[in-house]
């Protein structure tokens, strides 16, 4: 190849060729996944090194796209960028201009670690402090992303539930810095929930990649919801994802509607209750009634004893049976049975010889009547030696 | 006093209730519900009284059934810097 054959440019010529080469033969718009490396703040603009730890290139998030961000790369953070590449003519120079930037995966999850474990420790995360849910709040918000399938999802369950309970509908922003605007709206939200009634706050987010939920790893934001003073319902993401957020609020519900659920009482379960409500106020008359008329029967029965002729029925009744004891217990049955009552002149009872002698006089008492009788002859009976 | 009269009488007391019970919310008009119905389990309510003891309770329960019949749901939706409404859905 002869030199003559080689293209010459001037500088400006060929920085201006290797720029408009970039710009047909490159993709306008790629993914790239990095770490990020000294970030700076200049003029507004957000420099930083995106490298692989072998590799890198510079990149640059102009001010006014960082506005827009809702997350903010730190030193370390790997990240995906939507970028495109920025050539200067003028110096030769390529950068990564970033469209949009946010963590990746391993970023959020060390985030969510760091955050969990500070407030843990500083028992700001504990399950003793969840306080109990108000049972059929009369006012409740819900904090979510408006327009959304989650909104729509969570208030086609409210209406079915519970359609007495009043819902205020709190946007959740999802562009440019989330989490101030979340900690914003929630102050103000706290400050006025007497005014409002409420009873209950739902913090909602549909599913979608856990990267989309960082924010609700948020510091701030997590001790402003553990210390809110109306109890705190998440339904965050899937049913998988746990956030920081999740671990401070009163209860943690797997999707929006779930919060919706556990927050809301179920009208046909309450409809029953009101049926077993009303046939206790039925059975309270009909059970008195019975229960008046069985006491008005006793005491019937009551009187009827008191009256003067069951007295003297009662005293004969007794009367007789002590009759009948007096007899069982009178000698007149040993009489029957051959033996004899003995008695002297004087009347008393003679029960052995000492007290009789010959020529005495003595009266023999018998079942039939008694005789006169003399003693003639007095007779020991000797004393018994078999023994 | 006349039979009439005391049929007037009647209505009229239980057209009062019913206009205090419209001023309840659900949970209000429930306690009320339970607080009747655990005086009118013991047995110290007077005879004469119980009637209208039960008709009063009947008032308080057709008012919880009514606000669980009712479709009408109230969603506001609120500006979330300025926290006022921007609709009434």
């Amino acid at each position: 190849m002869s030199v003559d054959r080689l293209p010459t440019y001037s500088v400006a010529e060929l920085n201006t060729a290797i720029g408009s080469l970039l710009e047909r033969g490159f993709a306008p718009r790629f993914l790239l996944e990095a770490t990020v490396s000294r970030p700076q703040l200049k003029k507004g603009h957000l420099w930083l090194t995106l490298t692989d730890g072998t590799t890198s290139i510079s990149g640059v998030v102009w001010a006014s796209k960082l506005a827009q961000l809702s997350y903010q790369p730190k030193d370390g953070d790997g990240v995906t960028v939507v970028g495109k590449l920025n050539f200067w003519a003028a110096r030769a120079s390529l950068t990564v201009q970033a469209l949009d930037i946010r963590p990746s995966l391993s970023t959020v999850l060390r985030d969510f670690e760091r955050v969990r474990q500070l407030l843990e420790q500083e028992g700001v995360i504990d399950p003793k402090r969840q306080r109990p849910l108000p049972s059929q709040p009369s006012s409740i918000a819900v904090l979510t992303s408006v327009p959304s399938s989650a909104l729509a999802d969570m208030l086609r369950t409210a209406a079915e539930r519970w359609p007495l309970t009043q819902l205020f509908v709190v946007p959740i922003p999802v562009q440019g810095s989330v989490a101030p605007m979340i900690i914003s709206t929630l102050e103000s939200l706290a400050e006025r929930s007497t005014e409002l009634g409420l009873q209950a706050l739902v913090l909602a987010r549909g599913g979608g990649s856990r990267e989309d939920l960082a924010v609700f790893d948020n510091e701030v934001l997590c001790r402003l919801l553990a210390h809110y003073p109306i109890p705190v319902v998440t339904g965050l993401g899937h049913e998988d994802d746990l956030t920081v957020a999740d671990l401070v609020a009163d209860h943690r519900s797997a999707t929006p509607t779930a919060a919706i659920v556990a927050l809301l009482p179920d009208r046909e379960a309450e409809r029953q209750g009101l049926v077993q409500r009303q046939s206790r106020l039925k059975d309270a008359l009909l059970g008195r009634i019975h229960r008046e008329r069985q006491r008005l029967q006793d005491q019937a029965v009551a009187l009827q004893q008191q009256s003067p002729l069951e007295k003297i029925r009662r005293l004969r009744q007794g009367l007789a049976q002590k009759h009948q004891l007096l007899k069982a217990l009178s000698p007149e049955r040993w009489l029957k049975r051959g033996l004899a009552l003995i008695s002297n002149e004087a009347g008393e009872s003679i029960s052995g010889l000492e007290s009789v002698k010959i020529g005495d006089q003595l009266n023999i008492r018998m079942s039939d009547g008694s005789l006169e009788a003399r003693v003639d002859q007095i007779q020991r009976s000797e004393p018994n030696t078999t023994s | 006093m006349s039979k009439r009269q005391v049929n007037k009488e009647h209505r009229d007391r239980i057209e009062v209730w019913r206009k205090d019970a419209e001023g309840l919310s659900y949970e209000e008009a429930m306690q009320a519900l339970d607080l009747l119905l655990a005086e009118l389990q013991n047995d110290n309510v007077p005879l004469a009284d119980l009637q209208q003891k039960v008709l009063h309770g009947e008032v308080y329960l057709r008012r919880c059934q009514n606000l669980l019949d009712s479709v009408e749901k109230s969603i506001i939706e609120l500006d979330p810097t300025t926290l006022n409404a921007t609709n009434n859905a």
